[in-house]
């Protein structure tokens, strides 16, 4: 089986500097692979070791994308090899654009089985990008994925929904987002990494993907800060420890923590 | 001079700091020194990652690795608040590799594969710590066999290791640098029984006393060549005297930053108390410490790799780092003030664990002895 794997060299948050009014600056953050795309890479590992198969990380976006460093950590993380689209034209572009590109990028690499990417990326996290990619090849997207198995030629995918897990039987090519925890990546070890700078890695030309023109261009019209919680403190009177529990039981569920 | 990680050195800490969020977070530490239990399930995550087997020969299983970037990773893992986190199991494998046999070799990597500690160094004892030529330990072999008998202390981690590597002498040869040889015995071998001791510090290791009675084994017990124990055990020295300084480093670090982050936070008189001066110029002095610190640990792992004669530098970084990451400690601890003994502060365990390294791998004041006589000697 084919698997591609579509993540994104994003900042780091842990180098975020959030602002006295709440903006959070990256502009000073060292990239990294975006912290739910790992739990891809395993899904997609594990799914080409059970089926013989083959990982190709896939990222594009600004030419910062393609450093020695941001293949190797890429590489490192179970990939077979990587293909890139590395052009300062995509720098800031918004998700219908860079699924356009992945798109492209995906009929150029050609017989896919399976897309993989993670459930958001950090920075953006808009969770648009797997499905609208999906959208652009004339696939079947899937979000919310927590494990995936062959079956034959074909896949049992597992969705992890608010109503419970549902199990489907999936024909492939299919594009899958998995959730955050669907499975605990391997951390990358000297060996690993070691090996990553020994693997092929092809750079595609922007200019030379066939890229779906998009209908529409999204424009921002404006931001605003997530609402803060409203915070109470409430008391209880311990003295009888069991009526203070059903008390404590009682407001939780009031406020709907329950 | 380059003073950047190369991408190998920065991909392997940050996957080493995904492994320490995961598997080794402060409440893990805390647990562990509450309830004085080693930290065999974080040894077990290390090993699965690939990190137990760095600096091991590619023959078995291992990967080569530079002492520079083993050096970063101790102090990463250090710097998370946990004491002799890292590097000690290469040390113990390479006393093995280098002079074991085979079946000894494999013996001692499957444990350390499995998260254990193989064996703990039995060297001290109540009548001979840094000055080794007065070691009374015994080794008598005959046919075949080698009996010993004498009493161990201070013994760190023996009551969860396998088997004890035994510095024991030949009563039979008088040159003392002559006499001992190293031997690999069980635990739990008929007439060895051992006394727990309990300290105020390093309580994830363990420490005992370790009686010897008459202890029987096959002459196969002795690693490398009898009579060279002490040349065989001064070989790894140099390096672990580097480990221990990277973790002096690491731990004072942690001291250092959750200092800093309560000067910043805690409020007095109206305003932080990391906006008076008095604070400042604590802060700022441990700053200047780790960074000598820095710049001595990865100065002296950079001279081992490039094969620079290191001569009285294992020493001089090992007492220097030692006695400032305590000092380092030391302030951030009155910079806590009361809250700052209380059990349960990270640290409280940070200066007792520091204080432990003033002695633990050879005192401060063995290693002027070291560094002293060197410096005399390049200089005559």
């Amino acid at each position: 089986m084919k698997i591609v794997v579509a993540y994104k060299w994003a900042p780091n948050p842990q180098d975020a500097d959030v602002r006295p009014d709440g903006i959070v600056d990256l502009s000073r953050a060292k990239s990294a692979v975006s912290e739910y795309d790992p739990v891809a890479f395993e899904l997609a590992r594990r799914l080409a070791d059970a089926t013989s198969g083959e990982v190709i990380g896939l990222s594009v976006g600004a030419a910062s994308i393609d450093t020695s460093l941001a293949r190797k950590a890429a590489l490192s993380r179970g990939l077979d090899r990587l293909v890139l689209v590395a052009d300062d034209e995509l720098d800031g572009a918004d998700s219908t654009r860079l699924a356009g590109v992945l798109a492209a990028a995906v009929t150029a690499i050609g017989d896919v089985d399976v897309v993989l990417a993670g459930d958001s990326s950090i920075d953006v996290a808009e969770g648009q990008v797997p499905l609208t990619l999906a959208g652009h090849l004339g696939w079947l997207g899937l979000g919310r994925v927590s494990a995936v198995t062959a079956d034959g030629a074909a896949l049992v995918v597992e969705r992890d929904l608010p109503g419970g897990v549902s199990v489907l039987a999936v024909t492939t090519p299919v594009v899958l987002a998995a959730t955050a925890d669907a499975v605990v990546p391997k951390v990358a070890g000297m060996k690993d990494i070691l090996a990553a700078a020994k693997k092929p890695v092809e750079v595609l030309a922007l200019a030379d993907l066939a890229v779906p023109t998009a209908g529409t261009t999204l424009t921002t019209l404006a931001t605003a800060r997530p609402a803060g919680g409203v915070r109470q403190a409430v008391l209880f009177d311990a003295t009888d420890p069991a009526a203070a529990a059903s008390q404590l039981v009682g407001a939780l569920r009031q406020a709907g923590a329950l | 001079m380059d003073f950047g990680l190369t991408d190998e050195q920065q991909l392997l800490l940050e996957s080493m700091d995904e492994l320490l969020e995961r598997e080794c977070p402060e409440s893990y530490i805390a647990d562990l020194d509450l309830s004085h239990q080693p930290p065999t399930s974080f040894r077990k995550a290390l090993d699965a990652a690939g990190f137990g087997s760095l600096g091991f020969p590619e023959e078995y299983g291992g990967t080569p690795c530079d002492a520079v970037t083993l050096v970063l990773l101790a102090e990463r893992v250090c710097r998370q608040g946990l004491n002799n986190g890292f590097g000690l199991e290469l040390l113990q494998a390479m006393d093995i590799l280098e002079f074991g046999d085979e079946s000894q070799k494999q013996e001692i990597l499957g444990l350390l594969s499995a998260g254990e500690v193989p064996f703990a160094l039995g060297f001290t004892e109540p009548g001979a710590g840094s000055d080794n030529s007065a070691m009374t330990t015994s080794a008598v072999h005959h046919d075949g066999m080698v009996t010993f008998n004498g009493t161990k202390t201070l013994i760190t981690n023996a009551l969860q290791s396998k088997y004890l590597l035994l510095m024991a002498k030949d009563p039979g040869v008088e040159d003392p640098r002559k006499a001992i040889s190293m031997y690999l015995v069980p635990m739990d071998a008929p007439g060895v029984t051992t006394n727990r001791l309990e300290k105020i510090l390093w309580h994830i290791s363990d420490s005992c006393e370790i009686f010897l009675d008459d202890v029987t084994l096959p002459e196969s017990c002795l690693v490398g060549v009898k009579g060279n124990g002490f040349k065989q055990l001064m070989r790894n020295f140099e390096f672990e005297r580097l480990v221990i300084a990277a973790t002096c480093l690491g731990l004072a670090q942690c001291a250092f930053d959750d200092a800093a982050t309560y000067a910043a936070q805690r409020v007095q008189f109206g305003k932080p108390i990391g906006s008076f001066q008095l604070i400042q110029l604590k802060l700022t002095d441990m700053a200047i410490k780790l960074e000598n610190m820095r710049n001595f640990v990865y100065r002296t792992a950079w001279m081992l790799d490039n094969g620079v004669p290191l001569k009285s530098q294992g020493a001089l970084c090992k007492r220097y780092c030692a006695m400032a990451a305590f000092e380092v400690a030391d302030e951030a601890m009155q910079i806590f003030g009361g809250v700052g003994v209380t059990v349960g502060t990270r640290v409280s365990r940070l200066w007792r664990d520091l204080r432990g390294h003033r002695f633990g791998g050879g005192t401060d004041e063995i290693m002027v002895h070291i560094a002293g006589r060197q410096i005399v000697k390049d200089h005559s």
